[in-house]
């Protein structure tokens, strides 16, 4: 099967999980249970205030927020992989995937970013906190802006695509480690609730509702690398051309 | 093949002579030292004016650990860049590139320089800092764990940020680059510095746990971290 086929395919994939996944969390997924103890009744206590919500109808955007943050990391991962074997072949073609995916990467941490704060804002009462997941997720963002920052600084189209791909697996690398040591360090609870692996988290039907969105996800960032890479070959092709036209 | 050694093997002696010519050329000129020397005095005198209006009853001892690394992050910054500058304006760079030295030895020989600088600074500014922000009170742990975890702090510091002044010197804006490469590479690093130092500082219940886990932390950062830039060190010169 060509790629462009499978493009369309994994494309009409990702549209159905995705609304599936939608339609499951919000008419079959139970209740949020895990933030019972934070949203319904009790409330929390958050920055400044006291948080309450009659109805944990907020805690839908699990369904969108999670699968689209694990959808960013699955594919920063490509980042570095492509970056590794560009510096093992010297192959341009490596160093543009490397880039397509740290573009793909930057649109799902944003999307991260703007679900999570309109969650957080909801359920917690703030709209920033310094926990765990959002700082690495802040952090991770800015590694990613960098990393454009550093492309559009070098003229040498060489050296760019050396230095990017260094840059890309430091960045990787960075990531899941900012994770661990902002988990550990500061001192203080941790508010951020922790669902996945552990006893009480999702039940079937949130589960399931959550591993179909996920799975849309990332094939919705597989579909968005696919194109972009398409247009980049395409316009190299047409550079290539344009040149021998004028020799 | 060049004729064996000497002293020592090869790769020593080709680290020693990159070292050494960082260190004549700074004792020559104190530029570096200087320049990291009194920007950290300015950042303490920044310091005073952010303080000014907290009164007698704050407690600086507080933040005392991330006001400390903030200046190291700072003059950090400002000894890498000059320590790659200079080899790449005066073609210093070029020479070594083409002399028969081992890649990763020019990576740990200007490593290793960058750390020497950084503990230097870190040497005259921590008794300034003590005897200007926290005279008078006490320390609530051991003596030794605040230069340990700086150590530890600087070893990372000098190790990526080598690698990153690298790329940045080759680049448009070189010192803005290495600023936004530089902090968020930095971040978790200096979160677990900033933890061990304060709790040797504040020797709160339970810190001597507390210091050994984040130094625990901060050096498997430096473990990960420095293995990364030594491999990617050969490429990113080469380029």
């Amino acid at each position: 099967m060509d790629r462009k086929k499978l493009t369309y395919i994994v494309l009409a994939v990702a549209c159905v999980a995705t609304t599936v996944g939608f339609l499951l969390a919000f008419f079959v997924a139970a209740p949020a249970q895990m933030l019972r103890t934070l949203d319904s009744g009790k409330g929390a206590i958050m920055g400044s205030g006291f948080v309450s919500h009659p109805i944990d109808f907020g805690q839908k955007i699990f369904y969108f927020h999670v699968p689209v943050a694990i959808a960013s990391f699955t594919i920063f991962f490509f980042t570095a992989f492509y970056g590794v074997r560009f510096l093992m072949t010297r192959d341009r073609k490596y160093d543009t995937k490397s880039r397509i995916a740290t573009e793909v990467t930057l649109i799902f941490v944003v999307l991260t970013m703007i679900t999570g704060d309109l969650w957080t804002r909801w359920s917690w009462g703030v709209w920033w906190t310094w926990e765990p997941r959002l700082t690495t997720y802040f952090i991770m963002m800015l590694l990613v802006i960098g990393y454009f920052v550093l492309r559009a600084s070098v003229e040498d189209e060489e050296k760019r695509a050396v230095y990017a791909a260094a840059f890309g697996i430091i960045a990787f690398l960075d990531a899941p480690l900012s994770f661990a040591i902002t988990r550990i360090v500061p001192a203080g609870s941790e508010v951020h609730p922790v669902v996945i692996g552990v006893p009480g988290g999702l039940e079937g039907s949130q589960l399931a509702a959550f591993l179909i969105s996920m799975f849309g996800m990332i094939a919705f960032g597989y579909v968005i690398y696919q194109l972009r890479y398409r247009e980049e070959r395409a316009k190299e092709r047409l550079e290539v051309l344009k040149a021998a036209l004028e020799d | 093949m060049a004729a064996p050694a000497r002293t020592g093997s090869s790769s020593w002696r080709q680290f020693a002579a990159i070292l050494r010519k960082d260190i004549i050329m700074e004792l020559r000129t104190f530029e570096m030292l200087t320049s990291m020397g009194l920007y950290t005095m300015l950042t303490l005198v920044i310091y005073q004016i952010a303080l000014s209006q907290s009164g007698s009853g704050f407690d600086v001892r507080l933040i005392a650990a991330g006001l400390l690394w903030l200046a190291f992050v700072f003059t950090s910054m400002l000894g890498l860049n000059r320590s790659l500058v200079h080899e790449k304006d005066q073609g210093c760079l070029e020479a070594l590139l083409l002399s028969p030295v081992d890649r990763p030895v020019i990576f740990l020989a200007k490593a290793v320089g960058n750390l020497v600088f950084l503990l230097i600074v870190e040497t005259i500014t921590m008794p300034l800092f003590f005897v200007m922000f926290l005279s008078g009170r006490t320390l609530g742990g051991a003596w030794w764990m605040i230069p340990l975890a700086l150590l530890v702090g600087s070893i990372g510091i000098a190790g990526v940020g080598t690698l990153l002044a690298t790329i940045s010197v080759n680049t448009r804006g070189r010192d803005f680059i290495l600023s936004v490469l530089f902090i968020p590479v930095m971040y978790p690093l200096l979160l677990a510095a900033v933890g061990a130092t304060s709790a040797a500082i504040l020797g709160n219940p339970g810190f001597v746990e507390e210091f050994w886990r984040d130094m625990a932390l901060a050096g498997g950062y430096d473990a990960i971290m420095l293995l990364a830039a030594y491999g990617l060190y050969e490429f990113v010169i080469g380029a």
